[in-house]
């Protein structure tokens, strides 16, 4: 009787063509819903991307250098000089070797007769040395040099290879200064004001732990304010975070836009570090 | 109309989507240690006495340097608030810390009163200026020190949630007087008293968690017998004269009970003995040396060494049934193990290329890690109770010393002095 009902009952939804209808448009929403919601309406997201850190240690990061994106520099002249480097970012410095301090004297004419007139041994000896120094110099000289050229040349052929959208502040971009994007400038900012002790927290957290915090800045760079989303469940790292986003609370620079940006804290690098 | 519903729902998502995409990642602080300006303290009321301000900061700086949290802001670029007393947040003005990049500042007065001496000191959280800890102190003049190591306690506390193990005591073995005594010492190495004086051999003390009591093994009645003191009467009593040797006595965390080393049936084997000697149980009965134990925090289970297997190495046994496992697998030599007070790892010594160096290890034999690399040898490794710190022996310096180091080998300091010809270390409990 009961199965007779349920029957009867699927025959009749069968039959109300206007119901199927609502159903598949309930369906299709749902879906368009769920796309929407996990972002692939959008395109990929920029989490999603491995992120990928280029650390320059001689530039720290600074916001809008010169002109943001630099046209292609101009094509270095083959000199035979040293060249001064001009690319993005610009290359370890070749250390120079220093210049002897040790005066020797210069294998003055005069003093070569002098020493004709008086065979001196020690002064030719002296005289000897002299000269081995300074053909020494000379050959390294050359040699920097060449490597200097070398160097140049590669700087060419990179600067060559890089495509016009790399990011600006990116070691293979292009331009007259360092310069770094909006994000990767005030990621910096919180970073070196965020001081934490690994000692302070439970050492098996270390790789786990994770804070996340919205963040808005106003045009003039001053925080407007700050909200933890989600915190790590330890007290003295949410302390830490709290302490450096309110150390952060005056950029240096004006931003082109007010940014609102959630900033992920944990501690990979340093549990990597510790391994 | 759907469609245009649609539309709308999309548009109105779309720019959440988009800004929900703007994340940044910061894998790792800027600075790994937090900058501290410690401040000298400062008469209030009484006479200035410079030894007692100088004392103060001395005990300060380097306790709290041990810690490895901190970075010491420079005293010589302090402004004008450091020569002022300001105990509370509104007195201290925090925009010059600030300025000199102090996250966390510590200031502090003293009164002097004939002998009494009151101590206030205050910890400040200097970017969101307020006090994040105070304490006041009276005792006497020659308490100077532990009214600092108190207060460096409380630090810890107050920014790790666990207090600090400062104001503790190292019990260790010295030859000072000519024979192996017991002694006892702050935890900078300041203080040493003598608490025996058997004229003979003293080895290998521990100290008991419920109290101010000592256990150690002691040759006076020409047979290494385990014997115990009170530290404050100095009363000793015998717990365990057993024919061969009565060594390496260690209190149960809990119960009252002791696992000791005995070769009263000939061959070294662990026992469970009561504080009268009365022998519990036998935890291992084995052809070979079983010895060293050390217990887990919840007194379950005991880590020992044995040469079972041929070489010495750690074992693990459970107190109720007596199940055994083996614990390290590397190296020829593994000895004097030490449970950590957390229980997570185990430190021990390992003889590896003529010389000792003190290892830790996870419980599960996984992560070991290798804490010192000489020269000489490092031996007898023993955690503060708090873990953070391990304290050990090494003759480094040429003569034997006591050592303190963080848990993963940084930091290491020699305590006592090289005359004092000193080793086999153990940390109090609070004290």
């Amino acid at each position: 009787m009961h199965t007779h009902r349920l029957q009867s009952s699927s025959a009749q939804f069968h039959s109300d063509p206007k119901i199927g209808r609502l159903i598949l448009v309930s369906l299709v929403l749902h879906v368009l819903l769920v796309l929407v919601m996990s972002g692939t309406w959008f395109g990929p997201q920029r989490r999603d991307q491995a992120p990928v850190y280029y650390v320059d240690l001689v530039h720290k990061p600074v916001l809008d250098p010169q002109a943001g994106r630099p046209d292609p520099r101009p094509k270095a002249k083959p000199k035979p000089a040293p060249v001064k480097s001009v690319a993005v970012p610009q290359p370890p410095k070749v250390v120079e070797p220093k210049k002897p301090t040790v005066k020797v004297a210069k294998p003055a004419p005069p003093t070569v007769v002098k020493s004709e007139l008086k065979p001196d041994p020690k002064s030719e000896q002296k005289l000897q040395s002299a000269i081995d120094a300074m053909r020494e110099r000379q050959s390294r000289q050359a040699e920097i040099d060449a490597l200097k050229q070398k160097l140049a040349g590669l700087q060419d052929t990179r600067a060559a290879a890089v495509p016009a959208d790399v990011p600006v502040g990116m070691p293979t971009g292009t331009g007259d200064e360092v310069g770094v994007s909006m994000l990767a400038y005030i990621q910096e900012v919180i970073k070196q004001n965020w001081a934490l002790s690994p000692y302070l927290l439970d050492q098996s957290r270390l790789a786990s732990i994770e804070a996340k915090v919205s963040v808005r800045y106003a045009t003039d760079g001053k925080l407007v304010g700050f909200r933890i989303l989600k915190d790590s469940g330890d007290s003295q790292f949410d302390d830490s975070i709290k302490r450096a986003i309110t150390k952060s609370k005056q950029l240096q620079h004006k931003l082109p836009q007010s940014t609102e940006l959630t900033v992920v804290f944990n501690l990979k690098e340093m549990a990597e570090a510790r391994r | 109309m759907r469609i245009f519903w649609l539309l709308t729902l999309i548009l109105w998502l779309g720019p959440w989507a988009a800004t929900a995409a703007t994340e940044i990642e910061i894998s790792a602080p800027g600075e790994q240690t937090m900058p501290l300006a410690l401040t000298s303290f400062l008469a209030k009321d009484g006479p200035e006495v410079a030894e007692i301000a100088g004392e103060i900061n001395e005990v300060l700086a380097a306790d709290l340097d041990l810690t490895g949290l901190f970075r010491f802001v420079d005293p010589a670029a302090f402004l004008s608030d450091a020569g002022r007393i300001g105990l509370y947040s509104t007195q201290v003005d925090f925009t010059q810390w600030r300025l000199l990049g102090s996250e966390v500042l510590i200031k502090g007065a003293y009164t002097l009163q004939g002998d009494q001496l009151i101590v206030e000191a205050r910890l400040f959280d200097v970017i969101n200026r307020r006090l994040l800890t105070g304490r006041r102190y009276v005792g006497r003049t020659k308490d100077v020190r532990r009214m600092a190591h108190t207060f460096a306690d409380q630090i810890l506390k107050t920014l790790t949630g666990e207090t600090g193990p400062f104001n503790q005591r190292i019990a260790y073995i010295s030859k000072s007087s000519g024979n192996k005594e017991l002694w006892l010492m702050d935890v900078d190495g300041h203080q040493p008293i003598r608490l025996t004086d058997h004229r003979s051999i003293v080895l290998n003390p521990d100290f008991s968690p419920r109290g101010k009591e000592l256990v150690f093994t002691s040759y006076r009645a020409n047979n290494p017998d385990l014997e115990r003191t009170e530290i404050y009467t100095g009363q000793e009593a015998k717990v365990s004269s057993q024919q061969g040797l009565n060594v390496a006595g260690r209190y149960a965390p809990i119960g009252r009970e002791l696992a000791i080393t005995l070769t009263k049936d000939g061959n070294p084997e662990i026992y469970l003995v009561g504080f009268n000697g009365s022998i519990h149980k036998r935890l291992t009965n084995n052809w070979a040396i079983d010895i060293d134990p050390s217990w887990s925090p919840d007194s379950g289970h005991i880590v020992f060494v044995s040469n079972r297997l041929g070489n010495p190495h750690l074992f693990i046994v459970n107190v109720y049934t007596g199940e055994t496992r083996r614990l390290t697998t590397r190296g020829k030599y593994n000895v004097t193990p030490a449970w950590s007070p957390k229980g997570d790892r185990i430190a021990f010594t390992r003889q590896q290329g003529g010389s000792f160096d003190i290892y830790t290890i996870k419980v599960d034999g996984s992560d070991e890690r290798r804490l010192t690399f000489g020269p000489g040898n490092q031996e007898h490794p023993r955690w503060s109770p708090d873990g953070r710190f391990l304290v050990y022996s090494s003759d480094a310096g040429g003569k034997k010393g006591v050592y303190v180091m963080r848990t993963d080998g940084t930091g290491a300091r020699r305590l006592t002095s090289p005359e004092s010809d000193s080793n086999h270390p153990a940390w109090s409990g609070r004290w």
